[in-house]
């Protein structure tokens, strides 16, 4: 186990310099063929966000500032972190399949593919907090100190969320099941997890098994930064369960990718 | 993988791969009793089940079977086979895109492969972008791709078409930039799997004079996969015969050709 977590390590160590460069090439390849290119980057969120907030002011008529905030930045503190990770549960589960040539075409360390792709949703993700804290300064927001931690809540999504691609990569290789099984989930992902609404209202059960839903605690932690005004680490309760759940990931992440990894090009 | 590295021995079970970048040692790939298992299932369900049991149900095909042989730095040899005999499995297992059962493969110096030349490219990105990447897979450094680049797009002949997305392309294009890519980045070994005759009869000339020149340069070792025997005549002086994943006969490249032929 802590054999090949040094192993993991290293090659992503060593190949740093390709990684980073894949990672922009992966940016390029998800908007290529589009004349407008980058504004795809933008357009797509800003429309989601319209649409949500729409259908939530006058639809379901629940659009009051939260913690003197306006409503549609704790939209946006929900939804943008959503769209970085329902691209995880489908795409990034399955990311040997994005990259068939990387696996069986040329010698290439298949843990760098996880996190070459990984690290490219995330260079998305961080453009759009930026593009968010930009357009709250502008329209006159206060945002606290407790944006400091947003950096870190990151990394421990990089973190998460890798672990999640190399766990169960190699699985969906193998079997085209588990892919769709993982692509079935998204939706359900989407509206069990309190991006829409805040699960401070759910009953304590429920509440306790939301904790151990990692979407969940990433939602909320984007939310402590902008909205809340919250230490994401203080907050035990659905820390210390995240923490559980990142742990179990990392050596699925292990096991599966130390088990797996010389069968996968075979079967691709 | 840069050059950087040391030598490196990878154990897994039975098998033992040694792959390193040193170019000096007097053999440059040998093999080892190596025998490579593919597992094949009714299914895809059971596949996914054989991955949390071992007692699902297979049959299974040793696509190399105890296949020995050796390759001394500098030579050109020819693995000489029909379809199906295990030539593709043990060059994959040359290039490392595939691991054996059991056995040793043993590996020194960066090996370019010009198999299914039109594979491995990124339809999406232009001819460009795709050399660009492969230069960062291959771990080339900075000044190494800077250098590299024109000289594959000039030998690939494909103009301003370098720009536009591969998935224009024609084959030819394809396999065009393929053979350019995979000949110009100075391997140590370079397997050659049926690619000379890309292209018209033109670039597959000029292909054939590129290899023969690689082939000139001393410490280039080339390992040709073919059922030509004009080719592996041609450009070869071993022969290896490979049936039903075994190596049969090893020698003189005429012998080859002849124990190929009359078997």
């Amino acid at each position: 186990m802590f054999a090949t977590l040094k192993e993991v390590v290293g090659e992503n160590w060593h190949w740093r310099r390709q990684v980073w460069n894949l990672a922009k090439i992966d940016l390029v390849k998800t908007y290529r063929g589009a004349a407008l290119g980058k504004v795809w980057l933008f357009a797509k969120p800003a429309v989601y966000i319209l649409v949500f907030w729409v259908a939530l002011k006058f639809g379901l008529r629940s659009s009051s500032d939260i913690n003197g905030k306006p409503f549609l930045l704790w939209l946006a503190a929900g939804v943008f972190p959503w769209f970085f990770m329902s691209d995880m549960i489908t795409t990034g589960s399955d990311v040997y399949r994005r990259y068939p040539y990387l696996v069986n075409r040329i010698k290439f360390p298949l843990s760098l593919i996880s996190t070459f792709y990984t690290l490219s949703l995330l260079i998305i993700f961080a453009c759009m907090m930026a593009f968010t804290i930009v357009v709250s300064l502008a329209t006159g927001v206060h945002l606290g100190r407790y944006m400091l931690q947003l950096p870190l809540v990151m990394v421990f999504m990089f973190l998460f969320w890798l672990a999640w691609s190399m766990a169960l990569s190699p699985l969906s290789a193998i079997s085209r099941d588990f892919s769709n099984l993982l692509k079935t989930l998204g939706t359900p992902f989407f509206w069990l997890s309190g991006i829409l609404f805040d699960i401070s209202g759910w009953p304590r059960t429920a509440r306790l098994v939301a904790s151990f839903n990692p979407v969940t605690w990433v939602v909320q932690s984007v939310r402590d930064c902008f909205i809340y005004n919250k230490w994401f680490f203080m907050d035990l309760d659905s820390f210390l369960p995240f923490l559980c759940v990142l742990l179990i990931f990392i050596v699925l992440a292990l096991h599966n990718y130390y088990r797996l990894y010389r069968e996968v090009p075979d079967v691709l | 993988m840069s050059s950087k590295l040391p030598s490196n021995v990878t154990r897994m079970g039975d098998a033992t791969v040694i792959r390193d970048e040193d170019a000096s040692t007097p053999v440059a790939v040998r093999f080892d009793h190596v025998t490579k298992q593919y597992k094949l299932f009714k299914n895809d369900k059971l596949r996914l089940l054989s991955t949390f049991s071992k007692r699902i149900p297979h049959d299974t095909v040793n696509a190399s079977d105890d296949l020995s042989f050796e390759v001394r730095r500098g030579s050109a040899l020819a693995l000489l086979g029909d379809n199906g005999a295990g030539k593709s499995t043990a060059l994959k297992m040359i290039t490392g895109v595939c691991f054996p059962t059991s056995g040793t493969v043993e590996v020194h110096g960066r090996v370019s492969a010009l198999l299914e030349l039109s594979a491995g490219f990124d339809m999406k990105l232009s001819g460009m972008e795709n050399i660009d990447m492969r230069c960062q897979l291959w771990g080339l450094s900075k000044d190494e791709s800077e250098r590299l680049i024109p000289e594959i797009v000039e030998f690939s002949e494909l103009g301003k078409y370098i720009d536009q997305p591969m998935r224009t392309y024609s084959s030819g294009m394809r396999a065009r930039l393929g053979f350019a890519f995979a000949s110009s980045i100075r391997p140590d070994i370079l397997v050659v799997d049926e690619a000379l005759s890309v292209g018209d009869r033109k670039f597959a000339a000029k292909c054939k004079s590129r290899v023969r020149s690689i082939i000139a340069k001393e410490n280039v070792t080339v390992l040709f996969v073919t059922h030509s025997t004009g080719m592996a005549k041609e450009f070869c002086e071993h022969g290896i015969v490979i049936q039903k994943g075994k190596a049969m006969f090893s020698g003189d490249i005429e012998d080859a050709i002849t124990y190929y032929t009359s078997s």
